[in-house]
This record gives structure tokens, C-alpha cells and sequence, in this order.
């Protein structure tokens, strides 16, 4: 429907209800307004009869008291607004004429002159304002405690966020990033890195299958024997990425997440350098504050294997319901590589010892961001997104 | 596994409250995940790692806290006696495959008197989760659970000819095992069987053949050792995880074997009035021994970063059962037969390390010498990211798992099949990102969510005819609702093509590209007349369209949705924008608006291409400032079957300052270059 057609209607017929409504109405007569009175000021006309001519015609439509446009909005829009409608369409309305005070003829007359002369070679001062908004069309001076206008801002994944911290952290230790990928062979994922089928650690990753010799990696690690082929020793990387697991969905259970793995692997790396490294990185990460405990546990690619426990950020060791009263969190896998796994990746056990580290990134952003059901992650709805 | 702290302290002194000693098991590996009290004892839940079958049990932890507390472990006390009678006259055992079981040991008890458990035993299975059956099976279980080592009982009446044979299952052989359910076997599978048949799959689960029943007088106790990856390929098959089957596919201790027998005999004969007859079967063909492992002293200052002094590895290693001797650099070390994880000297390093406290070992923090080369690729990913976040685009991470019928709805390219999927609506790796984008924007808007811009970094998936699958890297798009909110300031506006098209000309524009240009497109997913797709030079970077109507409905995506997707593994190929200073004019603008006629089936491509064909420096640019097709116009305005075009075009030269005359001269040149394509002056 055109603005021609619909200033003829009441706002009952054009089913306009809320002021929302009226908002929209009023800004399309003043977009309409503006933009015939831009066609009219633009047109190249040397002849002053003929601008006179076409000045008056868009006046008359806009303006001329019986069927202009404006006293159609007058009698249709504003005398039978509903009486709750009223004030809006009044103040609407008062903007909407002071705004068409552009359209008398000696205004745009003058305009148009003006447009003439820059034709002809003038340079022209910068054009005149595009009126869209109807606070600035009321020409009186605005209500300053209104809402701003702003462009809607995006927001970063709260998992994506976390990566790129942790990443920041092992980046300016001198760590390189490395990828592989999603789909990997099972010799990478698991043979390789000393988890043969036949041994009962293979159980620990239950895994989702492409075929016999296929598998969503359940790990990052099989990045590490990639990295290690192709570039030897020394090396530090670490392995951000997705993993999957064959796991039914939880609050803390997830069949995608994701995981950051590490290596640092040179002469003279020891256990110290794995304890100091990720103490490092506990404190960078969760706060200067906090302290780590290692203790013993057991991967098959590493040897001695530990897992980091931070000293817990809720209640700072003392005990609490979400550190199970032990004041401790355990936060990732680590270990010294096992040398099996040296060898795998070409690298000389005798010569090279290296660590590597293990960690889940959701988990991270749950304690980091107080999020309490992993889910949320993959979700994506807009209400936790916007958070970030 | 549960461990009752009181049948602990029946082996090992505990002078602590459990909560220290949880937090000591933890410091040498053994993760107490839970404790708590039960009646006036306490039950500790320990996570005892695949490597460690030695600590399934209330004995082998008790050896761990031995060591840790520095004291000894108290040795078993139990006397089997004996009748006159000789069980090997009454037995044979033979082991007809030895490279899966390398120790058999038998008692047999006869006289028994099968009944419930008493109330001490049953109480105690009862309290780390067991179900008592009978005094018979409680009593293996009880053993399992205190020595760590499996046992199975046999009614030996049942048993025909008094023979035991070890052997390979025959193929197709059946056997109905404890569980009521008859298993078919593999030459793969190892027995235990009589004259006649499997009366037992060795190592998981016994037969009903010659299950113990109220009516059994004489019980034959077997104690084995069966080999690891035996028993787990069998265990895995049947589909069948026993207490047994957990412990021997891990390694048991062939050493415990006869230990075992023993203790669960003498307990047959107190709780159910057997007697045990005299002599301990024995098969056992090739007594296994360790080999010594070379331990130096210099290697665990290379791996641990400093030095132990020597007694403290010695006191370690002599704690847990190793058989230590001084060598030339360091020692030589047997493991105990419980200890089949040991089998390197970095395992020997471990072990030092974890009783010696890792908390306890030095820490350094060490910075690697800087990089010269800079990861280009995370710094093109940080400015796409970023890029996208300030127009306004939300980060969302869906599930690389689909529905293969919703991702065939997007794109013909064949998905990713998983072989075990959780279920059917996640049993494809998808091969487009667009199913995932249509459903995110589905999730929303069904939660009266109106006004959506998501991005995505991900991955698609392609399967292969006889090759490993392909991944994609892609940054998907997704618009729905307004850009522009109502506020009190400005209206509503609705998303449009062109604001996608814009999005992915901004993102486009980060990166150096050759011949870029736009081209209209068909796509399986969008609308016809609403799709394109952005190309350099052969390359297709971006598709991007409206989604059509049909699937909108099926996704129930409330309102018109907009969606792209850019091929990164092509996009990151190229180079990121380098600023590269050219010089701009001190002289004035002078603009001229061009209002034109022009045919409907004309794109303004072609419009502008002829333009840019002219090759006039003086134009700086040129924007088309309003089109409208004669419907829309007053009538007369325009002829039909054209439009209206407001072409707004500004002229500027580097080199002085333009006249009029200068100026009108390349607007009619505009003029007559378009005149050509049927564009003519609006009056
Ligand atoms: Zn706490």
C-alpha cells in the first residue's frame, strides 16, 4: 500500500494499535516526504517557470488544505486515533509539519536554485541532512535521557573466548598452534600413542566410529605425533580443537567439546618444567592467587602421568560445596611423553624428553563464567550467547 | 572400587582420620573420589587407573599405604587344613594352550554344606556394593575383593570324567554361562571344560553346567591366571564385563594365584564344614620371572629435573615390592609379580616420583626463545572474528553431528556416516554448515527471539569414495528479523539480501582478492531470484541467499532468514588487506545526480561496468541512490517494463580544481555510454 492510500484510511483500518505502529507510519510519510523533495531539488531545471512550476505541484500535494497530504493525515490519523493513541500521533503529527515547512515553494525554490548553480560548476557544501528519525524531525530540542541509538554488538562464543586466553597464555610462552584433524585414523588417535585395542585403556575414551580404522578423534593428542613428524625436536605447540566423545548428553556430559592439548618437547625439558610451566599457567589463568597441586595419575602416552589440581577459586582452598569440600579442583591431565610415543613421532627418547598437557575448554569456561550445565554451550541460544 | 577402611586396617596400620588419608591415597595416585561413612566404618571410593589391577583390592591398596606411611604390611594369616586325602587323586587339571593361560591352581573342597553366607561376610560384600549369594560364591567374591585376585567354584560332581582341560573353545561350541544366557564361542575364546564341554569361559563368567546349588557337596576352586588380551577379546565379543574379566584383562598376579586358593579354601572349609583335601594343584608350565629393569641414577635426574638421594630411591622401590640391587650407575630392579605395568625404567621413575610426593619435586617456569615466523593464519581468523562481532554478529558453536535428511536438504555432498551414533538425528558429521545455522536460528526465534545475526568458524565434512573423509573450514552466516530495531529514534528495518550481501563483502574485503566479483546463482537451499554467490577469478568464495520458504517452514524459523557460507580453506589462502598509502586529492568534490530511465531486465552491474569502462579518472565514485520500478511510481512517470534510477556520481581530480564545463562533459559522456544499454534521462 502506498502512503497515498494509506493516508486515506483511519488507523483502525490500517490495524495499527500501539504506538510502535504509529512510529512506523509517521516515519514513512517523512521518508516519502524527503524523498520527493530530493527528487524535486535535484532535478536539473534552467527554466524558472518550469521550477516554479514543479515546486508548487509538490507543495499542493503535501500541503494544500483540501486532500494534501497532511490534512488527510489530520482528518484519518489524528482526529480518530483512538484516544489512548492520541498524544503519540499529536506529537508525530506536530513533527511531521514542521518538517514539511521544507516544502514551501520559496524553500524549495531556493533549493533547487542553489542545485542549479553547483551544475554549473559551484562546488556544493555538504547536502542537506537525510531526515529518517522522527526526534530529529521535531525540530525542538530533543529529550537527552532517551534511550542512545546503538549499533547491536556480536559477541564471541564463551568457549572461543576461553581458547583464545588459554592460547594468549602459551603463545607468549613461545608455543606454536597446531591443528589436525577432526577425522582421524585410529592409529593416530589411539596405536600411536601407545592405547593398543588389546590393553583396557583403550576403554577409557569411548568412541564414536567412522569405521574399523576411522574415528572422531576422542583427544587432541593425536596432534602431537603429527607435530612431532613434521617438525622434530625441539618443539613446543599446543593443539586447540573439537573432540568427540560416544557419551550420552548431560549437564556435564557432552558428544562434542573441546579440548587444548601441549607439548613441549627439547633437551633438558623435566618434570620441573612441566610443574612450573602449567603453575604458570593456572596462576595467568584463574588468578595470581591461586596454587597448584600435582599428583600421580595415569595416561598411556605419558610416563611419569599427573593430573593439576588448582586450589579451589570459590572458597580459596578452605572447602566448599563445588570443590567437594577438599578445597581442590582438578583442572588437567599431564605428564613427562612417554618415550613410546617419542619414537612413534620420530623423535629420540635418549637424546629429547618432552610434557605435554591436556585440557577441557568447557570445563574452563564453566568455572570461569559460572555456568553449571555444559549444554548451554551447543545450544546457542541468543540469551546466553549475548553474555559474552 | 570401594574399600572399607576397617578390612584396610586388617593389613596396614592407619594412624589417621579417613579425610587425611583420602588426600594421601591421592598424592600417590590413588584418587579417593568419595568418602564415607557407613555404620561405624568408612567407605572409601578409589579410582584405581587402568594400569594399576594390583590395587583392586583391599590388599593391594593396604601395600600402597604401606609404603606411603612407611611401615609394613601385615601378612595373611589363615591355615588351610588338610584331610589325608589327596586331591590329585581325585583331579586332573591340564592346560592344553598355555599361551593363554599360564597357571592353573585347584583345590578341591568336599563335604560342603551350601547355605546363606554369615552375617559378618555377608555384610561386608554388602557394604562395597556386592550381592551376597551363597556361602560358596561369597566366598570367592569375598577373596577377589580382598586379594584382588578372581576365583570361580565349581560343583565338582558335575564335573564329568574329574577332568579339567584348558582349552580354545571348538568354533560354534555353546555354552550357557552364570547369566542364563548361551553363548556361542570362537576358536578365539578360551575354556575351561571338562571330558565332555565348556563348563566355564575362562576368566569371566562360569557355566550353569556346573554351577554351585544347594544339593553341592564337593566344590572344586579354581585360581588362574588367564592371558590379558585373551580374556579382554573375549569379554569384549560376549559383550560381557565381570569382576573377574575387569582384573584379568588388566594383568592379575600369577603370584596371588595360589595365595588366593588357599585363603578361599580355608574359609570354604570354617563357614560351610568341608574339608579340604590334601595338596594344592599346581599347573604351572613355565614359571614366570620378571626381568630386572636398569634403573640410573643420572635418568631420573633427566626426567624428574633432580636429584633423589639413593636410599630414598632404594626405601621406595624396596616398599613396593621390588627386588633392588646396587649396579654400576644406578640400580637393577625386579618388579614384583602384581606389578605388570612396570616395564621400563621410566615406570621405575614414576614410581620413585609418585611416593616421593609430586608436590615435593622442584618447579621451573622457562619462556622458549622467541618465534620469527607469525601464525598468519590465527591472525586472519582474530580479524574475521573480530570483523564479525562488530557488525554485529553473534559467535555460535553447534553440534557437527545431524540429521543426514535435514543436511540433504542444504547441499548433494555427501556427509559423513558414523558408524555408532548416539542417535538418529546426530548420525551424519554434516556437510554443510548451513543445517546447523537453520537450526540455531530455529532454536531462537521458537523462543520468541526475533532479531538474530550468528557467525560461525567451523567445519564441514565430506565422505570419500575409498579415502579418508574431507574437512572444510567455513564461516557461516545467519540473519533473521530486523537489522534495526524500532526504537523511539528510527524505525524498524528488516534484514535484506543486502545486508548479508554487504556482511560478506566487508568480510571479503579483509582479505587481498583478485577479480572479485558478484554473480547470481541458483543454490539447493535458497530461493531463486534471492541467491549469489561472490567469485575470485575461478575461485567461488561465498553463497549466500534467502532460505527457501519450504525449509524455513519445516526448520519452523519464524520469519525469512538469510544465510551464507564462505569457503575459509579458499579465503585463508589468500592474504590479508596490506594498507598501502596512495595519494588523495587537495582539490573540491563536485557531484552531480544522474536520474535515469532504465530497462528492468538491466542489472546495475552492467550499468556500472560501462561506467568504469570509460576510464575517467575525474569520477571518484558512483552510488546509486534510488531505484524504483514504474509500479511504484506515480503513473506516467516512468514507461513500462523500466525503472526509475537515481545515480549519484562525484567527480574529483587529483590534480586541480574541476569546472563545470569539465564536469558536464563526463556526465554526458555517462549519458551516452548508457544510452547504448536502453538507459535514457528521466524528464
Ligand atoms: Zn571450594
Amino acid at each position: 500500500m502506498t502512503v497515498d492510500q494509506k493516508v486515506r484510511q483511519t488507523l483502525a483500518e490500517l490495524g495499527v494499535t500501539e504506538s510502535a505502529g504509529v512510529v512506523a507510519l509517521f516515519a514513512e510519510v517523512c521518508e516519502t516526504m524527503e524523498r520527493e523533495r530530493r527528487e524535486l531539488v535535484n532535478r536539473v531545471a534552467a527554466d524558472k517557470a518550469e521550477r516554479d512550476r514543479a515546486c508548487k505541484e509538490l507543495r499542493d500535494r503535501w500541503l494544500a488544505r483540501k486532500n494534501g497530504l497532511l490534512s488527510l493525515v489530520d482528518e484519518r490519523w489524528l482526529k480518530k486515533a483512538p484516544r489512548e493513541l492520541k498524544p503519540v500521533v499529536g506529537q508525530h503529527f506536530n513533527a511531521l509539519r514542521k518538517a514539511s515547512e521544507q516544502l514551501e515553494v520559496g524553500v524549495l525554490a531556493r533549493e533547487m536554485k542553489c542545485r542549479v548553480a553547483a551544475s554549473a560548476g559551484a562546488v556544493l557544501e555538504a547536502r542537506s541532512p537525510i531526515v529518517a528519525g522522527t526526534t530529529v524531525l521535531s525540530g525542538v530540542s530533543p529529550d537527552l535521557t532517551l534511550p542512545s541509538i546503538r549499533r547491536p554488538l556480536g559477541s564471541m562464543h564463551p568457549v572461543t573466548r576461553v581458547l583464545r586466553e588459554i592460547e594468549e597464555i602459551f603463545i607468549a610462552l613461545g608455543f606454536r598452534i597446531e591443528t589436525g584433524p577432526e577425522i582421524e585414523t585410529v592409529e593416530y588417535n589411539f596405536d600411536a600413542l601407545n592405547i593398543p585395542e588389546t590393553h583396557p585403556s583403550r576403554d577409557d575414551w569411548d568412541t564414536l566410529y567412522v569405521d574399523e580404522k576411522t574415528v572422531l578423534r576422542t583427544h587432541t593428542s593425536p596432534v602431537q605425533i603429527r607435530a612431532m613428524r613434521k617438525y622434530g625436536a625441539p618443539l613446543y605447540v599446543i593443539a586447540p580443537g573439537k573432540v568427540y566423545r560416544h557419551d550420552k548428553p548431560d549437564s556435564s556430559h557432552a558428544t562434542m567439546f573441546h579440548q587444548v592439548e601441549g607439548l613441549a618437547v627439547d633437551r633438558d625439558i623435566t618434570f620441573a618444567d612441566l610443574k612450573g610451566t602449567l603453575d604458570y599457567f593456572a596462576k595467568r589463568f584463574f588468578g595470581e592467587k591461586v596454587r597448584t597441586s600435582f599428583h600421580p595419575s595415569f595416561f598411556p602416552f605419558t610416563e611419569p602421568s599427573g593430573e593439576v589440581a588448582i586450589s579451589c577459586t570459590l572458597c580459596d582452598g578452605r572447602g566448599c560445596r563445588v570443590c567437594k569440600e577438599s578445597g581442590w579442583l582438578e583442572v588437567m591431565g599431564c605428564g613427562m611423553v612417554h618415550p613410546e610415543v617419542l619414537r612413534q613421532g620420530g623423535i629420540e627418547p635418549e637424546e629429547f624428553t618432552g610434557w605435554a598437557f591436556g585440557m577441557g575448554v568447557e570445563r574452563y569456561a564453566m568455572m570461569k563464567y559460572g555456568i553449571d550445565d555444559i549444554q548451554l554451550f551447543f545450544q546457542n541460544d541468543v540469551r546466553f550467547l549475548k553474555q559474552f | 572400587m570401594r574399600i572399607l577402611l576397617s578390612w584396610l586396617r586388617e593389613f596396614v596400620e592407619i594412624p589417621f582420620e579417613p579425610r587425611k588419608l583420602q588426600a594421601d591415597l591421592t598424592s600417590i595416585g590413588l584418587s579417593v573420589e568419595a568418602v564415607t561413612s557407613s555404620g561405624s566404618d568408612w567407605l572409601l571410593d578409589v579410582e584405581v587407573t587402568t594400569n594399576r589391577p594390583d590395587c583392586l583390592s583391599h590388599y593391594g591398596v593396604a601395600r600402597e599405604i604401606a609404603a606411603a606411611y612407611r611401615t609394613t604390611i601385615r601378612p595373611l594369616k589363615f591355615e588351610v587344613q588338610e584331610s589325608a586325602e589327596a586331591a590329585s587323586e581325585r583331579v586332573s587339571i591340564e592346560i592344553s594352550d598355555s599361551s593363554l593361560c599360564a597357571r592353573y591352581c585347584g583345590r578341591i573342597v568336599e563335604g560342603v554344606r551350601v547355605g546363606p553366607s554369615p552375617e559378618w561376610l555377608a555384610r561386608r560384600l554388602e557394604a562395597i556394593g556386592q550381592r551376597p549369594i551363597n556361602n560358596i560364591a561369597d566366598i570367592t567374591n569375598y577373596v577377589l575383593m580382598e586379594l584382588g585376585h578372581p576365583l570361580h567354584a565349581f560343583d565338582f560332581d558335575r564335573i564329568q570324567d574329574r577332568r579339567i582341560i584348558v582349552r580354545r573353545a571348538r568354533a560354534g561350541e555353546l555354552l550357557q554361562t552364570l547369566d542364563g544366557i548361551e553363548r556361542r564361542l570362537t576358536a578365539n575364546d578360551l575354556v575351561i571344560a571338562d571330558a565332555a564341554r565348556p563348563v566355564a569361559l575362562a576368566g569371566v563368567m562360569g557355566g550353569q553346567n556346573s554351577e554351585i546349588s544347594p544339593q553341592t557337596r564337593v566344590v572344586l576352586l579354581e585360581s588362574a591366571w588367564f592371558d590379558p588380551v585373551s580374556v579382554r577379546r573375549t569379554a569384549k565379543s560376549q559383550g560381557l564385563h565381570t569382576e573377574a574379566s575387569h582384573r584379568f584383562e588388566r594383568g592379575a598376579d600369577i603370584g596371588m594365584a595360589p595365595v588366593a586358593l588357599d585363603r578361599a579354601a580355608a574359609m570354604v572349609a570354617e563357614l560351610s564344614g568341608g574339608k579340604v583335601l590334601r595338596g594344592r594343584l599346581d599347573v604351572y608350565p613355565a614359571p614366570q620371572n620378571r626381568e630386572a629393569i636398569v634403573l640410573r641414577q643420572s635418568e631420573i635426574a633427566r626426567v624428574l629435573g633432580t636429584e633423589i638421594a639413593p636410599s630414598e630411591v632404594e626405601r621406595i622401590l624396596v616398599a613396593l615390592g621390588f627386588a633392588v640391587e646396587a649396579a654400576a650407575a644406578g640400580w637393577c630392579a625386579q618388579p614384583p609379580s602384581f606389578r605388570l605395568d612396570v616395564r621400563r625404567e621410566v615406570d621405575l621413575i614414576e614410581e620413585v616420583a609418585r611416593q616421593f610426593g609430586y608436590d615435593r619435586l622442584p618447579a621451573r617456569v622457562r619462556s622458549v626463545s622467541p618465534r620469527l615466523e607469525r601464525d598468519v593464519e590465527r591472525e586472519k581468523i582474530l580479524a574475521l572474528s573480530r570483523l564479525l562481532t562488530g557488525l554485529g554478529y553473534r559467535e555460535i558453536i553447534p553440534s557437527s553431528m545431524v540429521d543426514p535428511k535435514d543436511n540433504a536438504l542444504f547441499t548433494n555432498r555427501p556427509p559423513v556416516a558414523l558408524a555408532n551414533p548416539l542417535s538418529q538425528d546426530a548420525s551424519v558429521l554434516r556437510s554443510t554448515s548451513l543445517v546447523s545455522m537453520a537450526s540455531v536460528l530455529a532454536f531462537n526465534t521458537d523462543r520468541g527471539q526475533k532479531d538474530l545475526s550468528f557467525f560461525e568458524l567451523g567445519k564441514t565434512y565430506e565422505a570419500r569414495a575409498n579415502a579418508h573423509p574431507a574437512e572444510h573450514r567455513v564461516l557461516a552466516l545467519g540473519l533473521t528479523g530486523n537489522r534495526r530495531p524500532p526504537s523511539v529514534h528510527e524505525p524498524a528495518r528488516e534484514a535484506k539480501f543486502f545486508d548479508l550481501k554487504g556482511d560478506v563483502e566487508s568480510v571479503l574485503e579483509l582479505f587481498e582478492l583478485p577479480e572479485l566479483r558478484f554473480e547470481e546463482e541458483r543454490c539447493l537451499a535458497y530461493e531463486e531470484g534471492l541467491a549469489g554467490r561472490f567469485v575470485s577469478g575461478t575461485t567461488v568464495l561465498a553463497a549466500l541467499g534467502r532460505l527457501k520458504p519450504d525449509i524455513q517452514r519445516r526448520f519452523k524459523i519464524r520469519a525469512e532468514a538469510w544465510l551464507a557460507e564462505i569457503d575459509l580453506d579458499q579465503l585463508l589462502a589468500f592474504p590479508l588487506k596490506q594498507p598501502m598509502l596512495r595519494p588523495f586529492s587537495r582539490f573540491p568534490t563536485v557531484e552531480r545526480d544522474l536520474s535515469l530511465v532504465v530497462p528492468m531486465g538491466l542489472p546495475y552491474r552492467r550499468i556500472a561496468e560501462a561506467i568504469a569502462r570509460l576510464g575517467i579518472e575525474e569520477i571518484y565514485s558512483v552510488e546509486p541512490l534510488e531505484r524504483k520500478a514504474a509500479a511504484e511510481l506515480p503513473a506516467g512517470l516512468v514507461p513500462e517494463g523500466h525503472a526509475s534510477l537515481f545515480l549519484h556520481v562525484t567527480f574529483q581530480s587529483l590534480t586541480r580544481t574541476l569546472t563545470g564545463d569539465e564536469v558536464d562533459e563526463a556526465a554526458g559522456k555517462i549519458y551516452s555510454a548508457l544510452e547504448s544499454l536502453g538507459v535514457r534521462l528521466r524528464a
